[in-house]
């Protein structure tokens, strides 16, 4: 898909100091126990307190993520609220499992099923903002986010002004617990700034929620352009090549054309060879891996998107986050996003300076 | 300008049978498929009736072709089943040949079988085959293992909007035919029966211990249930290129939010009006050219009187035939927007109304019945269907005649 998609907007809370301040001061954020949480805010700024005491981790994280991006935006009301997860609300929906076993079916809380569909953000920004129009959520793991960038894109395209599009998942010990007996997470605990250092089996977990407002048209206030899209289902290494290459030339472009490489690398040698054969279809583009700064999970292709964003409009990269890299590009025009999810979902994002020179 | 999106296969399997023609029979038989549960392991089984397909899980894989096969939940078979037929139907026999999306809806995955082996999952001491299903906890899961089973290979995804999840997933591939993207897109849901899902109702107090009473005075809730349905959609230029044989037009669908409740909708129906208004302006048509809506109609307290609200709001005294098919198939949550919009190509293709049934008493806040009769050779050319969920999530379909 190629977009007329513009970022207006941008918020995330994430295991990095992203919700407040200048990004490109903020302190490095590492862990060594091969899972990050994500640095919370204030909810009470955001969320009345006698609503912050019934709802659920991520329901606080993904209002609260919304909430500030829409203030970001300095837009009223958007026309469709589109997101994607992973996972949705674990903790609810461990909860009601829980509960079901403890009660043996009687006398149940009905709160933690309602909030363990994977639309219940979706449903509270619209009453809090009381939006009636357009609302989606997509739940289809590395697509997930994707899948609601595609969707506003569309939506644009039709003639919506601008769409409210996020994307959030949580980590829980108990899922944690789970997806390490599929050997999702590395055996070994690593420091997650050294991530790169230790290609073996398995890579770290993380979380995070990341909303844009999307625009058709740009203003003096755009962080970025959307400017393309490509989701690549189970590719073959060749068909991955092939992938990339036609993305490339529908939109005109070459590898030279591309300042910056913002690639999913997560130090899992199970699927490191994927990047690999990126590496081959684009020579000489600097590179930034982001996983060390958020964690492995469905939807961390928003945080892709959010860091590429701001770099954009910055025209700098916070370097104090990439200790393991030794050259950035002077100028960035062009920033290509690489993202799988163990081996699955492949996705490319085409993002461009507002205003970047025509090639 | 857009092209047009034409529907040109349907599969399906719910309570009231294994294939679109064994559905049809059944609806014309007035035969229900409501009953008490043989396969979910809960204290309700003999207390809340359910829709349960007919067959075990075990079953249901030998028929779907890929026997012994455990990690395939049923949600996954349910689903397979549907998108066999579709596929046959449409005279798809190599998914290669065109580029074809698949957009799939769920709303709890495979927690028909992971919650049965949960706590084995998350129990250290605890090791063996169940640890298989560890992928299946998610969404992703039954629409990877279908695509994979069948063949697909390019984009797919899964919604997952609770009861709207599979009228969305039809929007969203209709939309993807109209902007260029996919000429062919393969839409639906599929839901099987839980613990999970049945105590999340019910501690909502919205399950009837009786069969339910869409539109009915003495309603007192909705029955869930279970089931798969998938629809071919395709563009314009690949039916005439392929010379594809048209069921029904996807004319009109809108796709709106209360933004009232996150489990109730509000009492004058805002958000159903919206949606039937504006997915009938998108397709073209007038109120008077409606000659059934298959509703929502869950016979739950709330949903009945803001839908039937809604009904008399946008079509005045002339509200036409409408009935809700819950008292055959259940509620089947994700998979009943998909189910009930092949129900609406049947009535066209048939020129046939379906009966709501269980219905006695009218509701004192409405002024209007619902059909309680089969129609048969009646004029049906464009129909509505409505799909309402938690969340606010709010979806109709307008389905028409493929009249050139």
């Amino acid at each position: 898909m190629k977009g007329k998609c513009y970022i207006q907007g941008l918020a995330a809370i994430t295991p990095q100091h992203t919700f407040e301040g200048n990004l490109f001061s903020q302190p490095l954020v590492s862990t060594g126990a091969n899972v990050f949480a994500v640095t919370e805010p204030d909810y009470k700024t955001f969320i009345p307190a006698n609503s912050l005491r019934r709802i659920s981790r991520l329901l606080k994280m993904g209002l609260t993520t919304a909430l500030k991006c829409m203030q970001d935006s300095g837009l009223s009301v958007p026309d469709a609220i589109v997101t994607g997860t992973g996972k949705g609300s674990l903790q609810d929906t461990e909860r009601f499992l829980k509960d079901i076993r403890q009660y043996e079916e009687r006398a149940l809380n009905p709160t933690p099923f309602i909030q363990s569909t994977y639309n219940a953000v979706n449903g509270m920004i619209a009453v809090q903002q009381q939006v009636t129009t357009y609302n989606n959520t997509f739940v289809h793991r590395g697509f997930s986010f994707e899948s609601a960038l595609l969707d506003s894109m569309l939506l644009l395209e039709e003639g919506a002004s601008h769409t409210l599009t996020g994307a959030f998942d949580e980590i829980s010990a108990e899922h944690f617990y789970i997806k390490s007996r599929i050997g999702h997470w590395k055996k070994e605990m690593v420091n997650s700034a050294a991530l790169y250092d230790h290609l073996t089996p398995g890579t770290i977990s993380g979380e995070g929620a990341v909303f844009f407002t999307l625009t058709a048209a740009p203003t003096t206030q755009s962080y970025a352009r959307v400017a393309g899209l490509k989701m690549l289902y189970k590719p073959s290494l060749t068909a991955l090549t092939t992938g990339l290459a036609t993305f490339l030339s529908q939109h005109g472009l070459s590898a030279k054309d591309i300042d910056l490489v913002i690639t999913g690398r997560n130090g899992d040698n199970n699927f490191e060879h994927y990047y690999r054969q990126l590496d081959l279809g684009l020579p000489q583009v600097s590179q930034l891996p982001f996983k060390h700064l958020c964690g492995e999970y469905e939807t961390a292709g928003a945080f892709a998107l959010w860091l590429g964003a701001h770099m954009l409009k910055a025209q700098q990269v916070p370097q104090q986050w990439f200790p393991m890299v030794s050259q950035f590009p002077a100028t960035l025009n062009r920033i290509l996003i690489y993202n799988h999810f163990f081996g699955d979902q492949h996705t490319f994002i085409l993002l461009e300076r507002t205003a970047a020179p025509a090639v | 300008m857009a092209e047009r999106v034409f529907i040109t296969g349907m599969g399906m399997i719910t309570a009231i049978g294994d294939t679109v023609a064994a559905n049809l029979g059944s609806l014309r038989q007035q035969q229900s498929g409501l009953g008490f549960t043989c396969y979910i392991d809960t204290i309700y089984k003999e207390v809340l009736p359910v829709a349960e397909v007919k067959h075990s899980t075990a079953e249901l894989s030998t028929m779907a072709g890929v026997p012994n096969t455990p990690e395939y939940t049923r949600t996954t078979l349910l689903g397979l089943l549907a998108m066999q037929e579709a596929l046959q139907q449409a005279g798809i026999s190599d998914l290669q040949q065109e580029p074809t999306g698949f957009i799939n809806a769920s709303t709890v995955g495979g927690m028909c079988d992971t919650e049965k082996v949960y706590f084995d999952i998350t129990d250290p001491e605890k090791e063996g085959d169940f640890l298989k299903y560890i992928d299946t906890l998610d969404c992703a899961d039954c629409t990877q293992r279908i695509a994979d089973t069948v063949g697909f290979t390019e984009y797919i995804t899964t919604v997952s909007t609770a009861c709207s999840s599979s009228a969305n997933a039809l929007m969203y591939g209709a939309r993807l035919i109209k902007q260029g993207l996919l000429r062919r897109v393969i839409c639906g849901g599929t839901e099987a029966l839980t613990r999970f899902t049945l105590n999340g109702f019910n501690s909502l107090k919205n399950v009837d211990k009786r069969p339910c009473r869409p539109f009915d005075q003495q309603r007192n809730g909705l029955n869930l249930g279970e089931g798969a349905a998938y629809l071919v959609l395709e563009s314009e230029s690949l039916v005439r290129e392929n010379n594809s044989v048209i069921l029904a037009e996807l004319s009109g669908y809108c796709n709106s939010n209360e933004a009232f409740h996150p489990t109730s909708p509000s009492p004058e129906g805002d958000g159903a009006f919206a949606a039937m208004k504006n997915a009938l302006a998108m397709s073209g048509r007038n109120t008077a050219d409606v000659q059934y809506v298959n509703v929502h109609g869950t016979a739950t307290l709330n949903n009945d009187v803001s839908e039937g609200k809604a009904l008399e709001r946008l079509f005045g005294a002339q509200v036409p035939p409408f009935s809700s098919t819950k008292p055959f198939t259940g509620h089947t949550l994700a998979a009943a927007g998909a189910i009930e919009a092949i129900y609406a190509v049947l009535a066209i293709q048939h020129q046939v109304i379906f009966p709501n049934l269980n219905y006695s008493e009218k509701m004192e806040e409405l002024s209007i019945a619902p059909e309680t009769r089969l129609l048969e050779q009646v004029p049906v050319n464009t129909v509505i269907s409505n799909s309402f969920g938690f969340g606010g999530n709010n979806a109709s379909l307008v389905i028409s005649k493929y009249e050139g």
